[in-house]
Order: C-alpha cells, then structure tokens, then sequence
C-alpha cells in the first residue's frame, strides 16, 4: 500500500516540489506546493493535502452549524455561528411568505440566547449568511452540554463517514450534533456527558498525532481494531 | 555637560556583554490570550511584549470594508510603565506611525484576498521597551496571526542593526539606539526573501548601509528560526509523528 | 472565539438554565462552591523598568498593574502632599467586546473604582512624599492594563494594584543645590495598608464570589466590597440595573470580610 509523507508545517514552508493535485491551505509557486498554514500536510497518491491546526469558521453554503440568537432586527434573527460574519435566518424562512412584523411576533419562536441547529442556505459576496432551519435534526436546541472546538478539528470529530463520533456515541449513550462551525451540543447521562467532553478535549488537542484514534477508542474502552 | 560613555570597549565588548553580531536573549511563546483569536508574547532583551490578534471579523465603520479583500488594522501601543519616564496612556503620533509601519510590514504576508469584506485585526502592546521594540512587536504578531490561523504566505521576522562607537552592531538595546549613532530596523518574508519593514535613523557610508543591512537580515533568519520552535511548542508538541498507511486523518 | 463584532456578550439560555439549576444545589457550571473564587497567582517585579508591578491572573482574567514614581508640583490646596494618578484601561486586545478608542463607560467605573479603592483607602501615605512644601513633591504613578478579559476585573485589579504598590521601590528625592536629587539607593513606596476587594454577583437568590464573564452576563445585580487590614469596609460599588434585598446586603458584607482575609494572606505570601 503506497504510504502517506506527512509533514508538520508553519506557513511558508515548501510541503513539496513537483506536479500535484492540492487543497486548501495551499499556494502553489512554480513546482512547489507551499503551506499557508500551521497543520499537517500530505504528500500522497490523492496530491498535495494541508490538515490546518487553527483557523476560523468560514461558511459554505449547506454547511451545517450551531449558532446562537443575539439579536432580533426585526425581519428575522440575527445568529453568532462562530464566524466573521453573523448568521441571518430570514422570519420567512420560519414563517413563510405570508410573514409580516405585525402579526407575527419573532420572539414567540426563537429569544435571544436560544440555540439553534441551521443550515448556511445562501453566502452571497455582498450579504451575510443566511441560514435555515428546514431540514431534519434543524431547529431550536432545547438542550445539552455545549462545547466548543476550533473548527479546524471538526473533521476530526466526525471521523471518516462519521466513524468516529458514532463510535463515542455508541460507547457513551450520548447524542452529539456537532456543527461545522466547531459548536457541539451533547445529550445524555451525565456520565456520558463526562466521557464525552473528555475525548472531545482529546481530539481537540491531539488532532496531530497519528495514534489518536487507538487511543480514544483505548479510553472508551473499545477493543482497538486493525487498520 | 558629561562625556558622551563608551558603548563598546577596547575587547569590542558593549555595555551588556554582547558582542557587535550578537543578538539579545529571545524568548517567545504562542498562544498567551485566551480572548483573541491568536496571540504571542515575546522577550527581545528588556522588552516584553504581547501581540494579539481579532479576525477575520465585521468591519466597522461599514463605509471601510473592502469588497474583494480584507482590512488590516494594527495598533502598536506602549504602556505607561514601559518606558524610564511613565508615558501618557493616549496614542502618540510616534505609536501611530509605528502602528503603521507594522501594519504595511505584516499585510504582505497575509493572503488577504481570501477574507473579502472583513477586517483583520493586529495589536502589539508593549510591557515594558528596550530598543527595537517595533519588530519584536512585528515577529510577535506575526505569530499571532499564525496562531489565529489566517492564511499566510509566510512568516515575518524582524530585527534591528545600528551604528555604535563607529561600528556597525546587530539588535539595538534602548541605551544603544539612544546614544549611538544609527538605528536600523527591518523586517522580511524569510522564505519568500522579501523585505517588508526598512527604516533608516542615522548616517551610513554605502559600506555600512549594507553590512547593517545584512546584519539585520541575517538577524531576522535567527528570529525566523525561534518563530519555528515557538510554533512547533504551542502545535506540535504533545504526541509523535507516524507514519501511517493510507492515512488516517480521519475527513469525512 | 472568532468575533464578528460583537455587541454584548449573550449567554446562551441552556448555560444559564444550566447554571440556575447548579446554582440551587450550591454548585457553578466550573465546579466552585458559590463563594470560592478562582485560583489566583500573581507575580510581582514583571516590569522591572517600572518602579513595581504585579501581573495577576484570576482564572482566565488577567491584569497587569505598573507604578511609576516621578516627581511634581502639589496642588495648591494639599501643598505637603504627594500625588496619585491612578488610570485603568481596558486593552482593546483583551476581549472580542473592547474597542481601542474613548473608554466606554464600564471601563471609566473600572478607572474610578480603582482610584477610589487606592486614594479613599489611604494605603498610600501621601503627606510622607513631600520634597519642598508648595513646590515639589512625590508623583506616584498607577497605571492598570487589563490583558484578558474573563469577569471580575475590579478584584483582579484591586488585587494587581495592591500587589503593585506593596513590591514597589523608589529613590529618595531631596534637594541639594536647589537641585532634586534621587539617592541611588531604593526605598519602600510608603504603603500603609492592603485593601482587597471581593465582588459578588446576585443570579436569583444565590450570591456567587469572583463571577466568571459568563456568569456576569447572566447576573442579576453585583457587588463589590473593600476591606481593609483591620476588616472594616472601606469601600463599596454596587452594579448593573437590579436590586439587591438588605439581608443580602449585609450577607454580602459578611462574605467580603471572610473571603477578603483569606485574598489578604494570600497577597502577603506572593509578595514576600
């Protein structure tokens, strides 16, 4: 099986010399394939990769994040999801065409403070995000230990095809919905919540080392399996 | 009125021991504000100063944003026990021309086309000063913005060189760039090799311009090496690098 | 935290639901009894250029307070008397909340809340940093930059100052050839006594010591008090718009007294 050059990187550094595919987080000059970023980078069969250690939540449209309601400008909510910009989730999105300030009142549904799961519907260059709420698992979050992450650690979190947070959730009777925008909210027994929060912060600041997934199974108490 | 002192002896020793291509104890450490979104704080000799940074963010006033780039701000301010005389804690015209000058030496840097319509937000305060305070401050911040996790095309790393007694010296202290004759700082990109922070105080023969000039360069490379280290201490440190088949990482 | 830019900090209505619910069996969402504050270090001497200093940390809040001593000319009216110049800022890059610019008001109660707690105190004695009556005395200098900002910045400040002043050392000034001369030889900035303030937060009815940002985004009412060696109360600063009944007043006073000795040793230990 080919293997994997990894490499840790600081913005500048040459990750490789040649013709590549490349992601994000990547500058390519001439023949070499620079870093532009603090992360682990991945000379492999699939190109040029750059897992980035730190950085911001940038919104992408179908994205799913977990924002807070901060202020209620009238026409709909205006929602932190951890970003540069702040959420806009429409009243008519919530209410449909037929909405209007008069009638209805946009408090009765989301407050200030409330936790919502959304959906980034729409970044046009010139506007804030728009968010929406229809989609299932979407909605007011009435619930649950909130936790957050750097956003960058994410795809750790879920895992390939999600393997790993169905594995911590599986081994701790926990629920968790984790946001892109690294929000997580969990639900369950409080010693779940515990475990949980435990191999959260593990990740968080191990995401670097190869070995983590041996040992967050390791700690949840799953017989390691094979590569 | 007394005798102008001796800043290097007959050994070709200065008044803190060092000698003239020898750079103050440095010491840096990533990721010291819990609030901002990337910090660092540094130690070039006396000076001790914390560097953070807000962004990418809102710009406000809106009329400012940038349509297609980011706005980068930096504010360099020094605290009023900073410095021998207690400062008054409003901005100076001096702070603000510095704040500039390290803005204009940090934005090359950044790949600001990647933030459209936001501000990125630098700021360098000054504990306590001692001469090349402006680019500590710019290697500092540009750990924070490292730290921060915005794009950049590379590190900056700054350092000063002067004259002193006749002689050109690297890394400055305060009695130095008071009593000496020219004071040089510069800042550069070290893998591009671009320059990004260059000014000039004091008289310099062509001859001098340019081994002060490369003094000072020469002096950012080290400063760029400990960047490294300090980065490497905040990311890297816990847990070793395998090699994996197939790779693990894990994205979904 | 990535900031737009924010507004004021809102609490996430689980959190405070979480934290009412704790708040009823005497816990907070970090685990502490309601009147046991943050670990607290402080460490004197960081700016050796300044003539004391103290950075102080109080959970994730971080202050760092420098004094400066130069010389001046008294006010006409006090013409034997030093002078004290207490400023308190709090640093733009200290929380996605602080803009660099004229200081909001919360950062002018902060300033004016610090130049009470020393000048009202007395902890500095003044009428000893006379040089020349009516022409030249002692100017102490007390400057306060808030690093990080994470609740409680008066105690975290009180605490700062105090660790600040007490470490602090000065030329003597006297005049000779009707020059002012500094002996090279340092001596203690005359510090009398060491006020330490202990703030409460009011969430429903529980009173909570050294409130996190989170928990004085959700309070209700906060109450700072002083007090000074012998335990009697020298200052006192109620805030944000509620109320508080008198028994929690005086509860609060109580709890002051208790916590503020306990800080007080605390205090004299780092600063030996």
């Amino acid at each position: 099986m080919p293997t994997v050059e990894r490499k840790q990187v600081i913005p500048g550094d040459v990750i490789a010399k040649g013709d590549f595919r490349y992601g994000n987080y990547i500058e390519k000059r001439g023949d070499e394939y620079v870093a532009l970023r603090v992360g682990l980078a991945e000379v492999g069969r699939d190109g040029v990769k750059l897992n980035p250690l730190t950085g911001p939540y940038i919104p992408h449209v179908d994205d799913q994040v977990i924002g807070k309601v901060i202020d209620i400008p009238g026409f709909g909510w205006e929602v932190d999801i951890n970003s540069c910009f702040f959420g806009y989730l429409p009243a008519s999105f919530v209410f449909g065409r037929e909405f209007s300030p008069s009638t209805h009142d946009l408090s009765t549904k989301f407050k200030i403070g409330d936790l919502l799961g959304a959906r980034i519907e729409s970044f046009e260059r010139s506007r804030d995000p728009q968010l929406s709420i229809r989609g299932p698992g979407l909605g007011k979050i009435p619930m649950g230990e909130i936790v957050k992450i750097s956003p960058t650690k994410v795809p750790r979190l879920i895992g390939r095809r999600g393997y790993m947070v169905n594995m911590i959730s599986g081994q701790t009777g926990c629920d968790l919905k984790v946001g892109q925008n690294g929000i997580v909210v969990i639900v369950g027994p409080p010693e779940g919540i515990l475990k949980t929060v435990s191999v959260i912060k593990m990740i968080e600041d191990e995401a670097h080392v190869a070995a983590l997934s041996s040992k967050v199974q390791e700690f949840l108490g799953v017989t390691p399996s094979g590569s | 009125m007394e005798a102008k002192r001796k800043l290097i002896d007959e050994n070709g020793i200065r008044l803190d021991g060092r000698k003239w291509n020898e750079l103050r104890p440095i010491k840096m450490q990533v990721g010291t504000l819990k609030n901002a979104d990337g910090s660092a704080y540094i130690e070039f000799g006396k000076n001790k100063i914390m560097a953070a940074v807000y962004g990418p963010k809102e710009v406000h006033p809106k009329h400012e944003v940038l349509p297609d780039r980011a706005l980068v701000r930096a504010r360099y301010h020094m605290a009023p026990f900073s410095v021998d005389e207690r400062k008054n804690p409003a901005p100076s015209r001096r702070e603000i021309e510095i704040s500039k000058v390290i803005r204009e030496a940090l934005e090359p840097a950044l790949v600001v086309e990647e933030y459209p319509r936001t501000a990125i937000q630098v700021f360098v305060e000054v504990l306590q000063s001692d001469g090349g305070s402006r680019v500590a401050g710019i290697t500092a911040a540009s750990l924070a913005l490292a730290d921060a996790g915005i794009n950049m095309r590379d590190l900056v790393s700054g350092c000063s060189s002067g004259i002193v007694d006749g002689q050109v010296v690297l890394d400055l202290n305060d009695a130095e760039d008071k009593e000496g004759s020219g004071d040089m700082p510069v800042a550069l990109m070290p893998t591009l090799n671009r320059v990004t922070l260059l000014q000039v105080d004091g008289i310099y023969t062509r001859e001098n311009f340019q081994k002060a000039f490369e003094l000072a360069m020469e002096g950012g490379r080290k400063v760029y090496e400990m960047q490294r280290q300090a980065l490497n201490e905040k990311f890297f440190s816990a847990g070793q690098m395998e090699q994996a088949p197939g790779g693990e990482t894990g994205e979904s | 935290m990535m900031a737009a830019v924010k507004k004021n900090y809102v609490v996430e209505t689980i959190r405070k639901g979480q934290m009412i619910e704790l708040l009823s069996q005497g816990k907070r969402l970090d685990g502490r009894a309601l009147d046991e504050h943050r670990p607290l270090t402080i460490q004197t001497g960081f700016i050796q250029k300044a003539n004391g200093s103290a950075m102080v940390t109080l959970g994730n809040t971080q202050v760092l307070a420098g004094v400066k001593v130069a010389t001046g000319t008294p006010f006409p009216d006090t013409p034997d008397k030093g002078l004290l110049v207490v400023n308190a800022e709090v640093l733009p890059l200290s929380s996605a909340y602080a803009e660099a610019g004229p200081p909001s008001e919360d950062a002018i109660e902060l300033a004016r809340v610090v130049d009470r707690g020393v000048r009202e105190s007395e902890m500095v004695d003044l009428a000893s940093l006379c040089i020349t009556p009516g022409k030249s005395v002692y100017t102490i200098f007390i400057d306060v930059n808030i690093m990080n900002v994470d609740g409680n910045l008066f105690d975290a400040t009180s605490y700062a100052v105090v660790s600040a002043l007490r470490t602090a050392k000065m030329p003597k000034y006297e005049v000779v050839d009707d020059k002012i001369k500094a002996s090279e030889d340092l001596i203690p900035v005359p510090v009398a006594k060491t006020p330490i303030s202990v703030t409460m937060a009011r969430i429903g009815d529980s009173i909570i010591v050294d409130p996190t940002g989170e928990e004085e985004a959700a309070m209700d009412a906060r109450i700072t008090i002083t007090t000074d060696d012998e335990g009697s109360v020298c200052a006192a600063q109620k805030g944000e718009p509620s109320t508080f009944s008198p028994e929690k007043i005086l509860e609060a006073v109580d709890t002051s007294i208790r916590i503020g000795k306990e800080i007080r040793g605390a205090v004299w230990e780092s600063i030996k």
